[in-house]
């Protein structure tokens, strides 16, 4: 079982991201999700979370993530914003970061004390490849580098996803993949 | 059969299109809005050969509902929280005229204060109209109880209308994965809605739901009553039939890991999973903890219950709504009710309120609690569980008033 926590700020995208997660866990790589996104009072600019579970097994848990194995954070600006990130997680919690500045990884392993963070410029490769500051489907192909799930399977979700501009996010999906790196 | 990614929304909107109802009127409410829009999506694609009518108020979704079914088709609409509140009256008048309409409800707390998130006070409130409750733990449930909701509300011994109740972001909002009958499957099962003892036809003006003198209502309420009665069997029947097609067991009560159980957690909703899940915990450590979970709310199984629970020492009632004023929560009060006269200690557990999570967290202390009575070191439990401690303290006004 890997239970993931999405960060982000309303308007990027983390919700669908999460939903999308969920149907290449489930239909393209045949194991079990259970996504449950956060709605508070939505607005453009708040921070934003949503909960996945994925396991090769059915996933009896239906309720949030308090100990991740994985958090993924869609902006560079959350803990700055006062988000703590780091709540719940250990030195092997995986953090994959969206940051074009380096010097946001050592921030963010002072905070939460993660041996391995899975750095990619998503937002460069969405603004490439889509055109719009909108990082998810790149932050799933970032996350597709931690093992939970192929980089196949989530290109196989973003073309069910995105309908006429599938192409362009599963793009996005690809450059960043290919950028993450292990810091 | 086909696998399908569907939030509890999609899933409810899936099973109304395999019922193929002639009318839809909606009103849409926030966490139910999928449900509204997509349903319009679905007639206006074509995939729902339906009349759509756009209604101002959830007190006209269900008055055109009871009127539409009356004329013989199957109708669909959907609410949530105040929307339901405000159906309320018409709630009755579709109990009460035996048209049995199948509503999915998505669970959300009732003002004030004001929420937009899950819990059970919506449809609790409703639990002595007149519908049928059942209550999912998953998204796949969703779909399955509210195609077998449509074969027992219409069963012409029950004819009493059906609420599914499914927990809003939890499950509303959740995408999960759902094995999808076919169009032609599903229809087999559902069968074609067929008007019983009712009649209303806009050629042949009427008045329905006219006064009823004191010498017969007594005797109207009497065949509801024996409505609910045989819902208990057809249920059942229903549950087996859906099992041998489809090959998913539903219930009405699911007990999980009770044969031996000393204590035990009481559960309903989507918070079930968890539950089970700090139950497969405590089994590895060799602690004997078990689940009962109540699907089916009403009619209340308590026959079923007090067989289940009869041999665990030690019981916990999770209650999403809080039971203001009551001696405990409301499941709490029927499970109790139920299990009167045996030797079994119940304890009322209240929380999940307004969106609160449920979590594997907090079953662990509920669990703890209860061990710790079968062990003699306590005598009560924490009754609101996952509750702040500073809950006095907030929100206190510092101006003169």
């Amino acid at each position: 079982m890997q239970k993931i926590k999405f960060y982000g700020v309303g308007g990027q995208g983390a919700v669908t991201a999460a939903k999308v997660l969920s149907i290449a866990v489930c239909l393209y790589q045949d194991e079990y999700a259970v996504t449950v996104p956060v709605y508070s009072h939505e607005r453009r600019g708040s921070p934003v979370y949503a909960h996945i579970i994925v396991d090769d097994q059915p996933v009896l848990l239906n309720c949030y993530v308090y100990e991740p194995d994985i958090i993924v954070v869609f902006d560079d600006n959350l803990l700055d914003m006062g988000v703590d990130v780091a709540e719940g997680c250990t030195e092997d919690t995986v953090l994959v970061l969206n940051t074009a500045r380096p010097e946001m990884v050592d921030k963010y392993r002072r905070a939460g004390g993660f041996r391995r963070i899975c750095v990619c410029d998503a937002t460069g490769a969405a603004v490439k490849n889509i055109g719009l500051n909108i990082p998810n489907s790149a932050m799933l192909g970032a996350l597709a580098r931690t093992g939970v799930v192929s980089i196949d399977a989530v290109c196989s979700a973003l073309r069910d996803s995105f309908g006429k501009v599938g192409e362009k996010n599963v793009d996005a999906a690809r450059d960043a993949y290919e950028d993450t790196i292990d810091a | 059969m086909p696998v399908k990614l569907f939030d509890g929304n999609s899933a409810a909107v899936e099973s109304i299109r395999l019922a193929r109802p002639g009318v839809i009127a909606a009103y849409p409410i926030t966490p139910q809005s999928g449900i509204a829009e997509h349903l319009a999506d679905e007639v206006a694609d074509g995939r729902i050969r339906a009349e759509y009518v756009r209604v101002e108020s959830e007190h006209t979704a269900m008055s055109v509902a009871v009127g539409a079914q009356l004329t013989g088709v199957r109708v669909a609409t959907a609410t949530a929280s105040v929307g339901l509140a405000l159906m309320h009256e018409v709630c009755g008048v579709a109990a009460g005229c035996r048209v049995p309409i199948v509503m999915p409800v998505v669970n959300r707390s009732l003002v004030a204060p004001w929420s937009l998130w899950c819990d059970h006070s919506d449809t609790m409130a409703e639990r002595d109209t007149g519908w049928l409750q059942f209550y999912c733990a998953t998204v796949q449930e969703v779909l399955d109880l509210t195609l077998s909701a449509y074969r027992i509300a219409e069963h012409e011994d029950v004819l009493t209308p059906a609420m599914v109740c499914l927990d809003g972001f939890f499950l509303s909002h959740s995408m999960q994965r759902v094995d999808t009958p076919p169009d032609e499957d599903a229809w087999d099962f559902v069968k074609p809605y067929v008007r019983r003892n009712m009649y209303l036809d806009p050629k042949d003006v009427m008045f329905i739901n006219a006064l009823c003198p004191t010498f017969e209502h007594t005797e109207m309420k009497y065949q509801q009553m024996v409505g609910f009665g045989n819902a208990a069997r057809v249920a059942k029947d229903v549950f087996a039939e859906f099992e041998q097609r489809f090959g998913r067991k539903l219930h009405t009560v699911e007990s999980y890991r009770l044969e031996d159980a000393e204590v035990a957690v009481v559960t309903i909703g989507s918070m079930s999973g968890a539950a089970k899940y700090v139950v497969n915990q405590l089994r590895d450590r060799g602690i004997r903890a078990g689940m009962l979970r109540i699907c089916m709310f009403r009619p209340f199984p308590a026959d079923e219950i007090r067989e289940a629970l009869k041999n665990v020492k030690v019981i916990g009632v999770v209650d999403r709504s809080s039971g203001l004023g009551a001696a405990q929560g409301p499941v709490c009060s029927e499970v109790k009710a139920a299990c009167y006269g045996g030797t079994t200690k119940i304890f009322s557990f209240i929380g999940g309120i307004a969106g609160r999570d449920i979590s594997d967290i907090s079953f662990r202390r509920i669990f703890g609690e209860l061990l710790e009575v079968k062990d003699g070191k306590r005598d009560s439990c924490t009754c609101w569980f996952d509750t702040r401690e500073d809950a006095m303290d907030i929100r206190e006004v510092e101006v003169p008033c």
